[in-house]
């Protein structure tokens, strides 16, 4: 479609920040088909151009626009995949949600607009943290995420949704303030060895130098690094906002955050360590902070999976469990652990963004999101109640779904490691999730219903057809994936290993 | 003599910080943050007449519209609209001001000799105050309920943040220091925006009510 890539780059940036303004100032009158309109152009748009963009990184060609500060290599072409396909499925899945919040009377028109304009500004900052090559300029951008989806998790005007969104944005406050202290000193060190201002800023210089950067600098560099995004991407103990912040807001809202706003942290981290991988000790250093916090994020949050009763909270405590699972696949390295990393970031985009948009509809039948008042669902909605399987069979790793598949290869890459003794505590964590994610599954799916029923029946193949689409892309990449897909995944481990 | 001003309103600056964060009233605390960032601005000018740093005259204009200017306009507003001039009783205690001072100094003095081997300027005092005023600015955020006073310790923390960049970083490019502002502008505005909601849902500022979300 664009025959100049840079020119792509730029019009996926220009896309979901034109359209934040344009809803913003377009959608009034309580014309709620103007919005919806506005928002799905944008939304479609903004895929597609992400869509066509990863196309030209997945054999691993990278491309640089603005004055170097845009990188697009194929780590952001692995990000901009998750934002281009959960975004567009997410988004589409909100018009429902967010007309049933209309005529509930929970949300007025102007919050719908503000759910909206916010939901394009948030998508636009997470596309440029993860496609910018400059240090700061990635930092700027990650704080913006949280400046830009504060409301939206806050939307609903209850103490409940007040105190999540209050927590999230002092803690990820205090988190992205030593990732910002982390960054200055990445620069200054870079400046005094590269000697240019604007060279001392980009990823690509950073990596060209990395040799030749001071070890001990590094590894204090990194642990700032991994409190500042790591608060972000909720690795524990640093999670503490996520869970209120993941269940108080919106199912699409969180549905986005679970789905991608944490990878796009992740991403922070990723670069840092690639640009710090070339040094042998600080290497070992990193994969040891990582292999820590990985697995007790694990552990962790499996204890809280098991006695949650409320469904988004479950998932929530799943979200510090898979980023733990990305960060154990990064300490175990290499080819496999790099490739497992990459895959689990978009296994676990897709099936949280299922499992979340699911619970959507779980309070739209229940009008709770409490377990305890759920049941029989397979008989009131079989179509969410197969969707809900798909979502948590995955999530609890079970085969052939794409979960597994991720899950495995981090498996395969701890025993080519020799961590014998961190790929057990990896699987006995895991198996306390399988435990507490049935358990769940069942209290909803079968039995007696034990509380209300508000709607009963599906929620309408409207609301249904992104979550089939997001459910059959769990099925396909877990039993068939493309060779496209596998390709991009190899291509960016490759950047992580090549980078030694 | 310009090195002794430097030097001079580093250690003003850091008194200012911990008068900020300690008093109570809250309109009193604010026109003290404004003092506190008027003694940044005065440390931009004095380093850059000392070392003769073009690009310093510009971070301090923009530093006394921003930050001295419009970021303590906005907070009044804020305390003049809830209507509550004093903060609740921070944790800690009696022990607090010994916790934060403790704390923060040696943080202060622990990464000093880190920041200044790779800092474009050898300026050992701005560099432990910044990092001073960094520390007392999380801290506050962690110990201090009142979400006024929650605000104050971010701003804070970003002052301290902008003296390390500009003794450490001051050839970093200008789009970089305007991104980092306008981030603070938003983070003040929308914290505010949040604080106003949470004042009419609970009643109060103090945040250690915020206490449904658990386990």
């Amino acid at each position: 479609m664009f025959e100049n890539i840079n020119y792509a780059i730029n019009i996926l940036l220009l896309i979901p920040f034109a359209a934040s303004l344009v809803i913003w100032f377009a959608a009034r009158g309580n014309n709620r088909v103007i919005l919806y309109t506005l928002h799905l152009i944008a939304t479609v748009a903004t895929s597609v151009v992400g869509l066509e963009c990863v196309t030209h990184v997945a054999s691993g060609n990278s491309f640089m626009s603005l004055n170097d500060f845009i990188l697009f290599d194929s780590i952001s072409g692995i990000f901009v995949l998750a934002i281009s396909v959960i975004g567009l499925l997410v988004n589409l899945y909100s018009i429902k949600y967010i007309s049933w919040e209309l005529d509930k009377g929970e949300i007025t028109f102007s919050d719908a607009r503000l759910f909206f304009t916010l939901s394009h500004v948030f998508v636009f900052t997470m596309l440029l943290s993860v496609l910018s090559n400059n240090i700061i300029l990635m930092w700027v951008a990650i704080e913006a995420t949280t400046l830009s989806s504060v409301f939206i998790v806050s939307l609903y005007k209850n103490k409940k949704a007040v105190e999540g969104g209050w927590k999230y944005v002092i803690i990820c406050s205090i988190g992205l303030a030593f990732a910002l202290y982390g960054t200055v000193l990445m620069y200054s060190s870079a400046y005094h060895i590269i000697g240019n201002a604007h060279e001392a800023m980009l990823w690509t210089s950073l990596l060209a130098h990395s040799v030749e950067f001071d070890a001990d600098l590094m590894k204090i560099i990194f642990v700032f690094i991994v409190i500042g995004y790591g608060t972000k991407a909720g690795l524990a103990p640093m999670h503490t906002w996520l869970p209120d912040a993941h269940a108080e807001g919106p199912a699409p809202a969180s549905a986005l955050l679970s789905a991608v706003l944490l990878k796009c942290a992740m991403a922070g981290i990723i670069r840092f360590y690639v640009a710090m991988n070339s040094i042998a000790e600080v290497a070992q250093f990193m994969q040891n902070i990582m292999l820590i916090v990985g697995l007790v994020s694990i552990i962790l949050a499996s204890l809280f999976i098991i006695r949650q009763r409320d469904i988004k909270r479950t998932f929530a405590y799943h979200s510090v469990e898979n980023i733990g699972i990305i960060a154990v696949a990064m300490a175990f390295g290499g080819k496999t652990g790099f490739f497992a990393m990459f895959f689990h970031i978009l296994t676990h985009s897709v099936t949280k963004a299922l499992a979340f948009c699911t619970t959507g509809n779980l309070q739209r039948i229940y009008g709770t999101r409490n377990t305890s008042g759920m049941g029989g669902l397979i008989r009131i909605a079989p179509v969410t109640a197969v969707l809900l399987a798909i979502a948590m069979f995955s999530l609890a790793g079970m085969p052939p779904l794409a979960m597994f598949t991720s899950e495995f290869y981090t498996v395969v890459a701890g025993i080519e490691g020799e961590h014998y003794l961190a790929v057990a505590l990896f699987i006995l964590g895991l198996a306390v999730v399988f435990y507490g994610l049935v358990h769940h599954f069942n209290d909803i799916v079968f039995g007696k219903v034990r509380g209300q029923i508000i709607h009963n029946g599906d929620v309408g193949i409207g609301a249904n057809l992104p979550l089939i689409a997001m459910a059959l892309i769990i099925c396909v990449i877990g039993i068939a994936p493309p060779e496209w897909f596998l390709e991009l995944l190899k291509s960016a481990a490759a950047v992580v290993v090549n980078s030694r | 003599m310009e090195f002794g001003l430097i030097v001079g309103l580093s250690f003003v600056m850091a008194i200012m910080s911990f008068w900020a964060i300690e008093e109570r009233n809250l309109v009193r605390a604010t026109h003290i943050y404004t003092l506190q960032t008027l003694t940044l601005v005065g440390i931009f000018l004095a380093i850059a007449w000392e070392y003769s740093i073009g690009t310093l005259y510009i971070w301090a204009g923009t530093a006394f519209l921003t930050k001295v200017l419009l970021v303590p306009f906005l907070i009044l507003m804020l305390i003049k609209k809830i209507e509550i001039k004093h903060e609740e009783a921070p944790f800690g205690g009696l022990f607090h001001p010994f916790i934060i001072i403790g704390m923060s100094l040696s943080v202060a003095i622990l990464l000093e000799p880190i920041f200044i081997r790779f800092s474009l300027l050898k300026l050992q005092i701005p560099i432990i105050v910044s990092i001073f005023v960094f520390m007392l600015g999380i801290l506050g955020l962690v110990f201090r309920k009142s979400a006024v006073k929650q605000i104050l310790a971010y701003c804070l923390f970003e002052n301290g943040a902008h003296l390390t960049l500009a003794v450490t970083a001051y050839n970093a490019p200008e789009t970089i220091e305007i991104g980092i502002l306008t981030d603070a502008i938003f983070s003040v505005i929308i914290m505010g925006a949040l604080a106003m909601r949470f004042f009419n849902h609970f009643g109060s500022l103090d945040t250690s009510q915020a206490n449904e979300l658990k386990g």
